[in-house]
């Protein structure tokens, strides 16, 4: 049997800030993930939430406190079990005085590509990423944009079973995040597994099969796309006219939120509530003008997440005495 | 060329396109070439004189360049993340200490060589012998820059670029005087002198790379003063990146 690209059990790390070193935050706690060959997985949570740090244990830039990672089921300091991965992270900053090409070349070298095969391999990832005609200028003269495409080129030179990608689309103009998108989607019909961690909830929806919810360093939720938009409750958006948001609570109703927006009512309330409030409304003079079903989306999950989270810090690892 | 050997070329790359090596460089090679001014103060003793300008100017400008490219090169790859992109690769970060220190090394020995060559052609000119004290010189003051680098890569290994040059250049002013250090123990009493005694065998003893008195004299030391010196600088600085390396394993890059 395939070991799992991505396997990790109870992973917990502490940092310790401070001169004295005596501020500990826990930025992440009792981590279990398992991310299976061929999807593409997607790391979601805000801030500090504890997904670069999961990433960074998992390319060994980070020892864990406690807890165990292992990709394709080697360790993340056993150098061999990197050949298959790649790693875009967050701001890159390849080697400033180097060409596009010339960096894209060192990647491929110490990924281990073939002499023979480098030239031809770095061309064509150079031309998967748009990059051709920039390749032999200085990274330094690179808009912020052309650095994180050479740097995509340079994760997808060796040709990876495992693409770790940390805000891929962060700082990218439209054009650029399609074409990131695009090439995530061409790695997976590729069978390339990948990791994927940002806060851009449509990139995720876009194009993740499974996600996770980090918060304050814990895992909240998690599951396949599909499955997760299916266990939001469905509710509606009623714009109710010749009604206050005073009436609405007379009614005492449990409606989600009320609001008034240019001489209109806004009242959202779940599926089985929605028959009581039409009629209720309707007896006491309200003019109906409109009736929406709210679709429900990773988003709402994602703040409906963190909302929940019992931990009282949302952003940021949690502190500890 | 193994992935480590590309990690050394384009250090080197890297280095030769950084302005202030291309400024350091042609600032020094000008110094170098008008050593031969001095000579026109200089009532007697031509040779003795350029020479020994020639190689201080060289000593000089080499030794601040290598504090400059080692003490900075880790530190600024880690405060700008570049680390994260090479050390994610199927490569040891000892291996990735030692290639970065090679590309180092290559930078400080080619324009080593460059301005000896040009000190050498002024010695030609000026219609004196090229001895071998003077050879040996330029020769060991590779390995003074390879000690001094090495320093440079051990604090820059945990310490951000400015601490880390501030540190390196402090060890160095110091190891130019660590027998003045063990002399200045003999006269204090036993816990003073234990204690200088053990500073000065835990700096670098740079005057022990410092053949310049030789060549300027036109004076050879033994073989074997040599040779120990060679061992010397060579061990030292190994002993330098393993110790950069050990760190540097156990490190996080946060």
């Amino acid at each position: 049997m395939t070991a799992a690209p991505i396997e990790c059990r109870n992973l917990s790390k502490e940092y310790r800030l401070g001169f004295l070193m005596n501020r500990r935050v826990l930025a992440l706690q009792e981590l279990s993930l398992d991310v299976r060959p061929g999807e593409v997985y997607g790391l979601l949570g805000p801030n500090g939430a504890g997904k670069s740090t999961t990433i960074k244990i998992l390319l060994d830039l980070v020892k864990p406190s406690s807890g165990t990672a292992t990709l394709f089921g080697r360790v993340p300091g056993d150098r061999h079990g990197r050949r298959d991965v790649s790693f875009v992270p967050e701001n890159p900053a390849p080697y400033e005085y180097l060409t596009g090409r010339e960096f894209v070349t060192l990647a491929g070298r110490l990924s281990g590509v073939p002499s023979t095969e480098v030239a031809r391999r770095v061309g064509e990832v150079l031309g998967a990423v748009e990059m051709q005609d920039a390749a032999d200028l200085h990274i330094r003269r690179y808009s912020k944009g052309m650095v994180q495409r050479i740097v995509i080129a340079q994760a997808l030179v060796h040709r990876p079973r495992l693409l770790i990608l940390d805000e891929p689309t962060s700082g990218l103009d439209p054009l650029g995040r399609k074409l990131v998108r695009e090439l995530i989607l061409a790695e997976r019909r590729a069978g390339t597994t990948i990791l994927f961690c940002t806060h851009i909830i449509a990139d995720v929806e876009a194009v993740c099969d499974r996600v996770g919810v980090l918060v304050a360093g814990r895992m909240r939720t998690e599951g396949s796309v599909s499955e997760l938009l299916a266990q939001q409750k469905s509710s509606f958006e009623v714009v109710l006219e010749d009604f206050s948001i005073e009436s609405v609570n007379a009614l005492g109703l449990p409606v989600e939120d009320v609001d008034s927006l240019g001489g209109h009512t806004l009242v959202r309330v779940a599926e089985p509530e929605l028959p009581h409030l039409l009629q209720q409304a309707i007896q006491r003079g309200a003019r109906v003008r409109s009736v929406e079903p709210q679709r429900a989306s990773l988003e709402t999950l994602f703040v409906d997440t963190i909302q929940r989270a019992s931990s009282k810090r949302r952003v940021g690892g949690e502190m500890v005495a | 060329m193994s992935g480590y050997g590309s990690l050394v070329w384009n250090g080197f790359r890297e280095s030769r396109r950084n302005r202030v090596t291309l400024v350091v460089g042609f600032f020094a090679f000008g110094l170098v070439a008008a050593s031969v001014l001095v000579t026109e103060v200089t009532v007697a003793t031509f040779r003795r004189v350029l020479v020994d300008v020639g190689l201080g100017f060289m000593s000089l400008i080499l030794v601040l360049l290598a504090i400059f490219l080692s003490s900075g090169l880790l530190a600024r790859e880690i405060e700008r993340r570049t680390i994260f992109l090479i050390v994610s690769k199927p490569i040891s970060r000892s291996g990735f200490i030692f290639a970065r220190f090679g590309g180092v090394l290559l930078t400080l020995v080619t324009l080593e060589l460059v301005m000896a060559a040009l000190l050498l052609v002024e010695v030609k000119a000026y219609g004196f012998q090229i001895d071998r004290s003077l050879l040996l010189a330029c020769a060991m003051l590779i390995l003074e820059l390879l000690v001094t680098a090495a320093l440079g890569f051990f604090f820059s290994s945990f310490l951000s670029v400015t601490l880390s040059a501030i540190c390196t250049l402090g060890v160095y002013m110091a190891g130019q005087f660590g027998s003045d250090l063990y002399r200045l123990g003999s006269k204090l009493g036993p816990v003073g002198s234990a204690l200088l005694r053990f500073t000065y065998y835990l700096l670098p003893n740079f005057e022990r790379l410092n053949y310049r008195p030789f060549a300027t004299y036109q004076a050879l030391p033994p073989a074997a003063t040599t040779l120990g010196s060679v061992a010397y600088a060579l061990a030292y600085a190994m002993g330098l990146l393993v110790l950069a390396s050990m760190l540097f394993e156990r490190r996080d890059f946060k």
